[in-house]
């Protein structure tokens, strides 16, 4: 075995390997179900607060409304962070065909022997 | 393991293939594309993987860069299973990936674009180890190492992207479509290089439409057709199946 392939087998072998072909579409889901059931319990817990006399049921209820409220902002987060990751891995992919576009463009032009026109600046 | 798993690997090595596709299965949405293949690298080797348009070669080839998670089956690098690994962990560990087309960053100059190699692995003298590196096995980009790789001929941009590659010394070299678009004796030229590239230990996983312009280079090859592998050997027993893969019957 060469060297190349001892340090492959290491390197592979100490590889951080998450299973799961959609990765992002999971975080995303739970992120949204996080979101929704944070807001629904939040709300449900206050709504029974309201209709409790003892201070420490009351206490408790709040207590979990507002950590549901956390939850929800945390769902909300992570929808976001995956979502954006999404956009932004196709967004750097379209940008990239532009620019291919473009740079033929220019070539295409120069091999012409003329400038191209820009639309923007007639 | 399957009989043209055992086939396309070599049997003078004994150790791992560097690269191993254990009944794969892929789809892009709904559609499956691979229809579960079994392929190997053997270390220091080059396989090529033949078909016609639309085979699945590129996508087989996405899914053992970590570019498409299978949806089945599993990718192992050098013994240990990767599937689902990202692909910028696969270019970290030295399985590199040149993909269909030119494959450089056109508004980048040749040096920017070899500069790139350095973010992704530990390269041995830094920027200007790279372009040293680079420059001695391609002097042609030394000429040009100013000007915008998207003004570079087709051929060059192949070369720079070969040379990016070859920087971080990699174990696995995954090469889609080299011969895409270039002319006969760019591509002779190219393989060449390829030939060298792999007397140096790099095992190497090349995808072409055109098998002429590989065969003579390969270790081991294998024909794919609608997605599923249907022969592997040596280049000298594919040779009559070859007309087969691409005009059917």
């Amino acid at each position: 075995m060469n060297d190349r392939m001892e340090r492959l087998g290491a390197d592979a072998a100490q590889l951080n390997v998450s299973r799961g072909p959609e990765r992002d579409g999971w975080w995303q889901a739970a992120g949204v179900v996080a979101m929704a059931a944070g807001v629904v319990v939040a709300f449900v817990a206050y709504q029974l607060s309201r209709n409790m006399s003892d201070p420490r049921d009351i206490s408790s209820m709040l207590i979990l409304s507002v950590s549901m409220l956390a939850l929800a902002v945390v769902g909300a987060a992570v929808f976001l962070r995956y979502s954006f990751a999404r956009f932004l891995r196709f967004w750097l992919l379209r940008q990239l065909m532009e620019d291919h576009a473009h740079i033929d463009r220019l070539v295409a032009s120069i091999d012409n022997g003329r400038v191209p026109q820009s639309q923007d600046h007639p | 393991m399957s009989e043209l798993v055992e086939r396309t690997r070599n049997t003078s090595e004994l150790v791992e293939p560097a690269l191993e596709l254990c009944g794969v299965h892929a789809a892009y949405g709904g559609i499956e594309v691979l229809h579960g293949i079994d392929l190997a690298v053997p270390a220091g080797a080059v396989v090529a993987l033949l078909g016609a348009n639309g085979a699945g070669k590129s996508t087989a080839v996405k899914v053992a860069a970590g570019l498409l998670a299978p949806t089945s089956g599993s990718v192992r690098v050098a013994g240990h299973d990767v599937t689902g690994a990202a692909a910028h962990d696969l270019a970290r560990i030295g399985v590199c990936t040149i993909p269909e087309g030119r494959g450089v960053f056109p508004n980048l100059t040749v040096r920017e674009n070899l500069w790139m190699a350095t973010q992704v692995a530990a390269v041995t003298g830094g920027v200007a180890g790279v372009e040293r590196v680079a420059f001695e096995r391609f002097p042609q980009l030394a000429e040009r190492r100013s000007q915008l790789a998207g003004t570079l001929s087709g051929g060059e941009q192949q070369m720079l992207a070969l040379a990016r590659a070859l920087v971080t010394d990699p174990a696995v070299l995954l090469l889609d479509e080299l011969s895409m678009g270039l002319a006969p004796i760019v591509v002779q030229r190219l393989y060449e290089i390829v030939a060298q590239v792999a007397r140096e230990g790099i095992s190497i996983l090349v995808v072409e439409q055109f098998a002429q312009a590989v065969l003579g280079i390969a270790d081991r090859a294998a024909i794919m057709v609608n997605g599923e592998i249907t022969r592997a050997g040596s280049p000298s027993e594919l040779g009559s199946e070859l007309s087969s893969a691409y005009l059917g019957g």
